[in-house]
């Protein structure tokens, strides 16, 4: 090693700073030989001009120019915990009230499921009561409804064909609502056609 | 939400899974970090301060529009570099394309045609780098850098202004650790070549 100067590679494997088995005999020759001496300094003094090589600055309205091109998206769960969160008070103490008055509802209703699943016959029975009677009211106006504005023969016609007529009667006036709707469309389409 | 100054000291991944979280201040804060570095990168390739700005933006657009795919074993400023890189290199490729095509024109049927349509690449491409040259780098080592190869000048560049390891370059460039030692061997030497007038003594 100590009669050649060293090459260019073993130059550069000594500027790494690595530790190892080849690079010794390498050093040992470099603190000897004045020209490989000098030609190590000087490769270490170009790596110490590349490590502080400074960033370029790019203009000012660069990252403006960038954010006006990316998509800043925000997923459904991000919006729907962000959403959430901006119904919790800021202060403690309206987090407490506001805690506090959930638990109270969240108790009440939980009393009130308790209860309904208790009793549970009672309701069915209940909704069942309440169901006649809303019916009964609903065939009832609808009774005076016809009789005001077709008469009593009309309704008197409605109740001798059961519910089948009820049926026919509602759906022949559902079809004459549609035909009027479309028809008066129509001729105001071609009114404005004319217009125009 | 953390305000604009907790951002500043939140590592990468924290910020980035503000990102993916639809936050604009991380958004920015990503593109403050790395916007010098990115851009240093893309200007010492490509030496045009105007399609370097470009091309940087290009690189951030690329990269913050997927932010949602962003795995986070990767460095974010390797990915960074990797695209930063990439589009440098394809622009790089694209003029070599061009400056032949640039050759007189392809539709040109005479010698006088020809000369008409000729675009002087070479000439003008001096001038642009003499003058980024005195305003922007003007030293030594700029110019020397420059002379190097694409593929050298990435490396060199990542392992020194970046202070990235042969391993990282290795990752961020897609190359064998092998190829990434040797660019780096043979560009150094080259640098050396280069500046061996400078030599004190």
């Amino acid at each position: 090693m100590n009669h050649r100067h060293l090459l260019p590679n073993e130059i550069d494997l000594l500027l790494d700073g690595d530790v190892g088995f080849g690079q010794t005999p390498l050093r040992a020759h470099a603190r000897t030989c004045e020209h490989c001496r000098a030609e190590l300094d000087n490769a270490r003094r170009i790596v110490a001009q590349l490590d502080h090589l400074p960033h370029v600055v790019p203009s000012a309205v660069f990252a403006d120019r960038v954010m006006a091109r990316v998509h800043v998206f925000e997923p459904a769960h991000v919006a729907a915990i962000n959403a959430a969160r901006r119904w919790i008070p800021r202060s403690a103490p309206m987090r407490v009230l506001a805690a506090a008055g959930g638990l109270s509802i969240a108790f009440v209703i939980s009393v009130a499921a308790l209860w309904l699943a208790a009793n549970a016959q009672a309701v069915a029975f209940l909704a069942d009561l309440m169901f006649q009677r809303a019916r009964q009211m609903a065939v009832g106006g609808a009774g005076s409804v016809v009789a005001g504005a077709l008469g009593g023969p009309a309704l008197a016609a409605l109740r001798a064909g059961g519910e089948l007529g009820v049926a026919a009667a509602a759906g022949g006036f559902l079809v004459a609502v549609v035909f009027a709707v479309f028809g008066l469309r129509a001729v105001a389409g071609a009114s404005r056609r004319r217009r125009a | 939400m953390p305000p604009l100054l907790e951002l500043a000291n939140l590592p990468d991944a924290d910020v980035v899974t503000l990102a993916q979280q639809g936050r604009e201040a991380a958004f920015r804060e990503l593109v403050r970090r790395y916007e010098r570095p990115v851009f240093s990168l893309v200007f010492r390739m490509v030496r045009d301060r105007e399609t370097a700005e470009d091309l940087a933006q290009d690189t951030f657009i690329k990269v913050l529009n997927h932010i949602d795919k962003y795995r986070s074993e990767f460095k974010l400023s390797s990915w960074l570099f990797k695209i930063a890189n990439n589009v440098a290199i394809d622009h790089l490729r694209r003029r070599q394309l061009d400056t032949v095509s640039m050759d007189g024109s392809p539709h040109a049927s005479s010698a006088s045609e020809i000369d008409a349509t000729r675009f002087d690449v070479e000439a003008q491409q001096e001038t642009a780098l003499e003058e980024i040259e005195s305003r922007e780098l003007g030293s030594a080592i700029e110019r020397a850098i420059a002379r190097l190869r694409p593929e050298y000048r990435s490396c060199i560049l990542l392992r020194h202004v970046e202070g990235r390891s042969y391993e990282e370059i290795a990752a961020t460039l897609d190359l064998p650790l092998g190829t990434v030692k040797t660019y780096i061997h043979r560009a150094r030497h080259e640098l050396r070549r280069d500046l061996d007038h400078l030599k004190p003594g």
